[in-house]
Formats: structure tokens, C-alpha cells, sequence
């Protein structure tokens, strides 16, 4: 079992929900998926550590043909990130924690994300652990890889204009480079 | 609106299927001894970005004022941040997984075998349940894309390093014999 690859780290929580709070939480991620409320979901962008994550909210479990409903509602939550479970915790609750909130409130036994400790209980205790986790690039973390993929795009720009250069005004063009590029490296 | 499944080329797979109960201990060794990283099946399924599988015993009890909630089986969880689009991407998980597909999938309710791809391709589906909201850092890099960059951004690295004081003369050349496509 393992919830980590390299500096990749795997988080895997599903909650139930208080009676009725699916359609809320339906409505609240419908509205989140529009494109007038993207800065909503930018605001991730600030905890620069998610590579990739999801909610899904599950009414009914998948069964063959048909599907199995239980008791209550499920929320689902996934996330891919660099660094360390504890930091990953405490960055959710100090960056964006009127966000969780409005989330996670609904769920049964959610003690809100601030003061931390018992929030990384309550984690803790609606968390699954993988058995198995991938990751294709595991020795990169979100910031290096945007930043790649910035120094990819100054290098192919600098490449395509270089032929046209001679070499005086390409060694401007590469130093004019390095500089734009120099907190990507 | 678009597939709330997807962000930019980017999808999230999620994948949850009842397991033969009475297999559960035997798909928990199998899954916890695969091998990591080239090692691991998923290495065999090129455009996928982060995957995992999670055998859910049980949903969780909170207490308090919840009631007591239970599948009538396990879970087999597997969920996948790939590249494009999902049927490509499933025939591509077939095929890259192969045995190792048989073999876990395999403890889950009526899973047909990856040798017929449109009985493969339609249990996923069946089992699959739909992002509310997904969010993705980067989700217009390919796996591709995202290795190819942190690999120019090692040989600028080292090509900076190289060349630094150095005069213009030759410099360009080395460049583009550098990073020629």
C-alpha cells in the first residue's frame, strides 16, 4: 500500500452527506464548472503544489446493470500533489478555507477547516489508502513542471528566431532568455 | 457545458466496481505487490499522468447523527488523470495492461476479459462515475508534452552552465545543434 511516487502524493477521501445536500453540492459544482466562476477554481492555482484533482458527489454506487443506492450521498474527493500529506492539510485550510467549507460542510461529522488538528482527524479517519499509485513523472513537482513547460516554449521561440540572427545579436537573445526564464531553471 | 470529465485535453477517469467478496484479500496482495514505477502496469498505458487503484472495504461511519451505511460488496477503486479522449484511452488500457487487467479487474462482478475490446471498453463505462468538478494544474500538457519540457529544461540547465562566459562565436551553432527538433 502506498499513497506515494517519488514526490508525488496520493490523497483518496469519500464522505457521506447529510440527507438532501446532494442537490446542493450538485448545484455548487455545476456552478463552479462555469466559465464566469473560473477564478473560484484559480484560486487553486495558489496552493501551486495540485497537480491534478476531483470531487464527485455519488448518489449511487455502480453495479453491473443497474446501480446500488445506499443510505446517504457520497462526496468524493481525489487529489494528486508534491510534498507532504501534513503541509498538503494545512495549506488546504490556510489558503482556502471558506472554499472547504462550503464543500465539506454538509458531509457528517465535518468539524470545519480551521483550528487544523481535528480537521486532519476527521481526513484521516474518511481517508482510503492506495494500494497501488502511479505516476509518470514522479521526480517532478506542479512548479517544475509549468516551468518547463515555460523554458520549452522560450527555447523553441529562440530556436525558430536564431537562424535569422547572427551571432552578436543571437547571444543578446539568448541572455535576454536566460533572464525572462532564470526563476524556471 | 461541456464534460465535467474534462480540463483542457485532459480527462478524469473514475472507476468503481463491486468485488467478488469472498476475493478481496487475494486482490490487495496482488495490487500492494505490483512494482513501481517502470515496473508498474500503468507504465504499459503511456498517456496516463497519475493513476490508482483503492480497495474500499466499506463506506466510512461518522457517528454522531448518521446511521450505519454499507455495500452490499467492496469497492474496487481506479481512477485515472489521462490524456484526450476516453475511448482511445480504454482501448489503450486494455491493451497496455493486458494480464495484469485480468487479474485485478478480474475479482470485480462480470468483468468479461480484456480479449474482446468492446465488452472491456462497455464494463468501465458501466462502472464509471462522472467528476462533479476537476481540476487540472496543467491540462493542456500531454504526458508527452510534460516529459519533453522537463527534459529541455535539464539539457538548458546544463547548456547554460556550459556556456556561461563564454564569447558569442559558436554559441548559436551549439544552440541549435543543442535543441535542433
Amino acid at each position: 500500500m502506498s499513497n506515494v511516487e517519488g514526490k508525488a502524493t496520493a490523497i483518496t477521501v469519500m464522505s457521506p452527506v447529510w440527507p438532501g445536500a446532494r442537490y446542493y453540492l450538485s448545484a455548487l459544482f455545476a456552478i463552479a464548472r462555469q466559465p464566469w466562476a473560473k477564478p473560484a477554481l484559480e484560486k487553486l492555482q495558489t496552493l501551486s503544489f495540485i497537480h491534478y484533482a476531483r470531487w464527485t458527489v455519488i448518489p449511487k454506487f455502480p453495479d453491473g446493470d443497474k446501480a446500488e443506492s445506499l443510505r446517504y450521498t457520497y462526496l468524493f474527493f481525489e487529489s494528486n500533489f508534491n510534498g507532504t500529506w501534513d503541509e498538503y492539510i494545512d495549506a488546504f485550510s490556510e489558503v482556502v478555507p471558506v472554499r472547504m467549507w462550503s464543500i465539506w460542510f454538509s458531509s457528517f461529522g465535518f468539524p470545519g477547516p480551521q483550528p487544523v488538528e481535528p480537521f486532519k482527524r476527521y481526513i484521516r479517519k474518511n481517508e482510503y489508502v492506495a494500494n497501488h499509485y502511479w505516476s509518470a513523472y514522479p521526480g517532478a513537482s506542479t512548479t517544475q513542471v509549468i516551468s518547463a513547460g515555460r523554458v520549452a516554449e522560450a527555447v523553441a521561440e529562440l530556436r525558430e528566431r536564431a537562424e535569422g540572427l547572427d551571432e552578436k545579436a543571437f547571444e543578446e537573445a539568448y541572455v535576454e532568455m536566460l533572464t525572462k526564464i532564470q526563476n524556471d531553471l | 457545458m461541456g464534460d465535467s470529465n474534462v480540463s483542457g485535453q485532459a480527462y478524469s477517469l473514475t472507476v468503481m466496481a463491486p468485488i467478488v467478496s469472498e476475493k478481496v484479500s487475494h486482490l490487495v496482495n496482488y495490487l500492494d505487490d505490483l512494482g513501481s514505477g517502470d515496473q508498474s502496469p500503468l507504465a504499459r498505458v503511456g498517456s496516463t499522468h497519475f493513476a490508482r487503484w483503492v480497495v474500499m472495504d466499506a463506506p466510512v461511519f461518522e457517528g454522531g447523527h448518521q446511521r450505519r451505511d454499507g455495500w452490499s460488496a467492496p469497492r474496487l477503486l481506479f481512477t485515472s488523470n489521462f490524456d484526450g479522449a476516453l475511448d482511445p484511452y480504454l482501448e489503450s488500457l486494455r491493451v497496455g495492461l493486458g494480464e495484469d487487467a485480468n487479474t485485478i479487474w478480474g475479482h470485480c462482478k462480470d468483468f468479461p476479459g480484456v480479449a474482446d475490446a468492446g465488452a472491456f471498453a462497455a464494463w468501465i463505462k458501466r462502472n464509471q462515475i462522472d467528476s462533479s468538478l476537476f481540476y487540472a494544474a496543467y491540462g493542456e500538457m500531454t504526458v508527452e508534452d510534460v516529459l519533453s519540457n522537463l527534459e529541455t529544461r535539464r539539457r538548458l540547465t546544463e547548456f547554460a552552465a556550459a556556456n556561461q562566459g563564454g564569447s558569442a562565436a559558436g554559441l548559436r551553432d551549439a544552440f541549435l545543434r543543442e535543441f535542433s527538433p
